[in-house]
């Protein structure tokens, strides 16, 4: 009888493959992984509990930084959920602008997922490329908002910037780009004998799996449930697009649910992006972009109301959700609550990492797109843990911040 | 064996590199001379990528336009701001912004004796330069 | 004038501890050239072509980290081992129209196991570092041998079967396995008909499959699989370890480039062109315009067989490699073989 050792291997907080910080621990026999744990709250920033201290201009604008690559996404829900609370509608202009912008950021994201994957299998070229390409979206949202990033378009009842027709004929010229750019990357990607060879059959989603583990957006659709908020939901101009998810049994005929399968689905929904954007801007009505332009107004409007609301957003990684609630008494919300799509992303993790090799873990952790700081919303102390009075915080941040000003000063 | 990817890295090898050249071709010895010698107009630097129109960048704000309503201190999301009782006008910590342009936004403005609108103390200028060891520094205070 | 120089035993050892110094010189400038050359692939502008030096320099002066729970001799000697195997190999290596210092005193036999002696010293340093990084890339590093190691042997002994038929009056020694024999008569000389041509292209297209996996670049940088296993072999070392190994594998890189050109394209320049008929024709000329030719060839096959490889794909798991390896390419190698029997016997 032969005895088998297992060892185990720590990949992350940090790792080569991860992007942020979190931890899977892979008990390894060989080049086979026997069990995987996942441990996660290396991001928590307490951002919930900020945004209960400022009033909901603020908090918007800090729901933008819960994320640096969904940077659309979480305000777009926030947005979604106070005007569900305080009852108030986008004008229609506002609300195709907003759509505009929340596909562009899904076809830069949906390409940055592609370059981050090809990375995680040594690919580095085809990361460079892809990124190559998406300089020229991040250029068009630096254009259209004022900043590649943090693009602060969005305000409680409608958009902040309206389009002119400088801009629009911009995102025209952008999509018929994108329209070429998608084909060849297509092309290589599904062409690619290595691409094919670390994809297929490489973390294993069964339908079945993603309905328990309450796995959501292109992950979901790639196991074959035609799940998109666009299309269960729809908000804003969505509504008018009559959106289809896209699953890979109406791309190639059958569903994997691997990570080929997610690199189809990703693909195909740029174009879907590209016709999505194309459309509203052919049926952009006119009219204000703001329902209550005088911010000072929206803010006692915000104080008076009470209620909760609750705000979903399809974004590039899946299912975003803010809650808010106003009780009548701050111009802030009282309670915030925010589920990322990561959050139910990762748990499938402990399920496709067991009986995969060590090989595919970047795959397995990288399809995904996890986004630590977006679920990271509790952090656990379990040894050691004291509560430390307010005062006493402040004090060493202080400390901290003064011997470091030393250092570096001289 | 010859796949698209080989093609696609072919036809770049012959193309012009797509990245954005750094100032200068290889990090200098000496930064702060190579900067003295810029400004003396004796090294010329690759130029810095343009920004777009409406671009958010650095803060500019005019206390001669600024009359002391407050409204950009209750929007600021980053608390940048701080109100001065004694001038009635507001000091910005740039080191604290974070480029939303709400202020911009909010801010009322003053019609100055001889003009025909209110025009804004506040404007988001082009510059993002502003990388400082001191976050009081005189660079990213503004009053 | 050189040649006969070169008798001299006295040159042969200055010329042998000469080699060495250049071929680090020439492995470290490759090198920079490849990184280069993959920037403008990949759209970027890439480094300096003198960056690999600095780099050894820099590792050179940094701290060298022996890890706790390491073999601490072991873990200090393989680079050592790694970087000595791969000088060695330099040795057997006829330099474009210099013969190699060690002509004679060993063979294709030899260069077999001097390439299999350096990834065995990094898999045992691997080993001996106590991680479990490396020695995952340790264990993949030893899967990868096994399989490559395979072909290589086929086409080694294909090659030795050709010239073994050569009529031992063709040439001056009848040694089938000596590299400068087979640098002096073209392999593409040797066999007689168009099936040998195919068999002797099929082993040429599995050396060029052999030399990443040997250089352990992508594809088959399984070893060190940095997303995976974050440098794996190489995870523990830091300093001048991590120089040795480095300038080790920069070395390498620049042999097996080299022995594939001394295989299959061993032509020299005066073959092709009719050099002598120019006025400046005398051999200071000759030899340098000789070694340039080498250096020439070398990278040619060095952009395609690495640069061009490890630019356009991705990094294949361990299994597959092995599959590839012991499947297609020994099944291909020994097709290759196979039209050289035929080939040799004179069936067509």
């Amino acid at each position: 009888m032969t005895t088998t050792y297992t060892y185990s291997l720590p990949i992350g907080p940090i790792h080569p493959a991860l992007k942020e910080p979190i931890r899977v621990v892979a008990e390894v026999e060989g080049e086979r992984v026997v069990r995987a744990d996942v441990k996660r709250g290396f991001a928590h920033r307490g951002i919930e509990f900020m945004g209960m201290k400022r009033n909901a201009i603020q908090t918007l604008y800090l729901s933008e930084r819960i994320c640096g690559i969904c940077s659309i996404s979480h305000p777009y829900a926030f947005v979604k959920a106070v005007e569900n609370a305080i009852g108030m509608e986008a004008p229609p202009r506002a609300q195709y602008i907003r759509t505009i912008i929340a596909e562009l950021e899904r076809i830069h994201s949906h390409i940055l997922w592609l370059g981050v994957i090809a990375h995680e299998m040594g690919f580095d070229p085809l990361l460079y490329w892809t990124w190559k390409g998406r300089e020229m979206v991040m250029d068009l949202l630096e254009y259209l908002t004022g900043n590649r990033v943090n693009y602060a378009m969005y305000m409680i009842g409608g958009v902040r910037r309206d389009l002119n027709e400088k801009k629009i004929r911009a995102i025209k010229e952008n999509m018929n780009y994108y329209r070429q750019f998608n084909q060849e990357m297509k092309d290589v990607f599904m062409s690619d004998p290595t691409y094919k060879a670390r994809t297929r059959r490489v973390s294993l989603l069964t339908r079945k799996d993603a309905l328990e583990l309450c796995a959501v957006g292109p992950t979901a659709r790639a196991a074959g449930l035609r799940m998109d908020i666009r299309q269960d939901q729809p908000y804003d101009a969505y509504a008018d697009m009559d959106v289809r998810a896209v699953v890979p049994q109406d791309i190639t005929g059958e569903v994997m649910g691997d990570a080929y399968d997610v690199t189809l689905v990703r693909l195909y929904e740029i174009d879907q992006s590209i016709e999505i954007i194309e459309r509203c801007l052919e049926d952009l009505p006119p009219g204000p972009i703001l329902a209550e332009p005088n911010l000072i107004k929206l803010l006692m409007t915000i104080k008076r109301s009470e209620g909760e609301g609750v705000g979903r957003h399809e974004a590039p990684r899946g299912e975003v959700m803010h809650y808010v609630r106003f009780d009548g008494t701050r111009d802030g919300p009282v309670a915030w609550k925010v589920k990322a799509p990561s959050y139910n992303n990762i748990n499938i993790w402990g399920r496709v990492l067991v009986g995969a090799e060590i090989a595919d873990i970047p795959i397995a952790v990288g399809y995904i797109d996890p986004c630590m700081c977006c679920n990271d919303r509790v952090a656990e102390v379990r040894r050691g843990g004291r509560e430390l009075p307010y005062e006493e915080v402040r004090r060493k941040c202080r400390e901290k911040t003064m011997r470091i000003k030393r250092e570096v000063m001289g | 064996m010859p796949t698209k990817m080989m093609m696609v890295l072919i036809k770049q090898m012959f193309r012009k590199p797509y990245t954005n050249r750094f100032p200068v071709k290889y990090a200098p010895k000496d930064v702060t001379g190579l900067i003295q010698k810029v400004l003396r107009g004796e090294v010329k630097i690759h130029p810095p990528v343009p920004v777009p129109e409406d671009f958010r960048g650095k803060l500019a704000y005019d206390p001669e336009r600024c009359i002391g309503c407050k409204m950009c201190i209750r929007v600021c999301p980053a608390n940048a701001m701080e109100f001065i009782p004694e001038t009635r006008k507001i000091r910005h910590y740039v080191a604290r912004c974070m480029f939303c342009a709400l202020c911009v936004d909010v801010c009322p403005g003053k019609k100055l004796p001889g003009e025909e609108a209110p025009v804004k103390a506040l404007k988001m200028s082009e510059e993002f330069l502003i990388a400082d060891y001191d976050k009081y520094s005189k660079n990213l205070v503004e009053e | 004038m050189i040649l006969e120089m070169l008798q001299d035993p006295l040159v042969r050892v200055a010329f042998a501890v000469l080699l060495p110094i250049i071929a680090i010189f020439l492995g470290l400038f490759y090198k920079g050239l490849d990184r280069k050359l993959s920037a403008r692939l990949t759209s970027r502008i890439g480094p300096p072509i003198r960056q690999p030096f600095r780099d050894v320099r820099k590792l050179f002066l940094k701290e060298n980290i022996v890890p706790e729970n390491s073999i601490p001799w072991m873990f200090n000697a393989m680079p050592l081992v790694a970087m000595a195997t791969s000088l060695t190999l330099l040795l057997y290596i006829p330099f474009g129209p210099f013969p190699a210092p060690l002509e004679g005193r060993g063979d294709l036999i030899v260069l077999l196991y001097l390439l299999a002696m350096q990834p065995l010293a990094m898999a045992l340093g691997g080993f001996a570092s106590g991680s479990p990084y490396a020695s995952v890339g340790a264990q993949r590093e030893m899967v990868l041998m096994m399989s490559y190691e395979v072909p290589l042997a086929t086409i080694i002994v294909g090659f030795a079967y050709l010239y073994a038929s050569v009529p031992a009056a063709a040439s001056a020694v009848w040694a089938p396995f000596s590299l400068g024999m087979i640098a002096q008569t073209p392999v593409w000389a040797v066999v007689s008909g168009p099936v040998g041509i195919i068999g002797l292209l099929i082993l040429l297209g599995v050396l060029l499959v052999v030399t990443p996996a040997e250089l352990v670049k992508i594809p088959f940088d399984i070893a060190e699989a940095e997303t995976e296993i974050a440098e794996g072999l190489l995870a523990e070392y830091s300093g001048r370890n991590l120089a040795m190994f480095y300038l080790s594998d920069a070395v390498r890189s620049f042999a097996m480039c080299a022995i594939v050109v001394v295989l299959f394209f061993p032509h020299t320049l005066s073959s092709l062109v009719p050099l002598t008929a120019y006025p400046w024709n005398t051999e200071p000329v000759l030899f340098t315009l000789e070694t340039l030719w080498f250096l020439l060839k070398v990278f040619i096959v060095y952009f395609f067989a690495v640069t061009l490889v490890r630019t356009s794909f991705a990094r294949i798991k361990v299994d597959q490699a092995a599959k590839f390896f012991w499947l297609h390419m020994t099944l291909a190698a020994l097709f290759g073989l196979l039209l050289i029997y035929l080939d040799v016997g004179g069936w067509f």
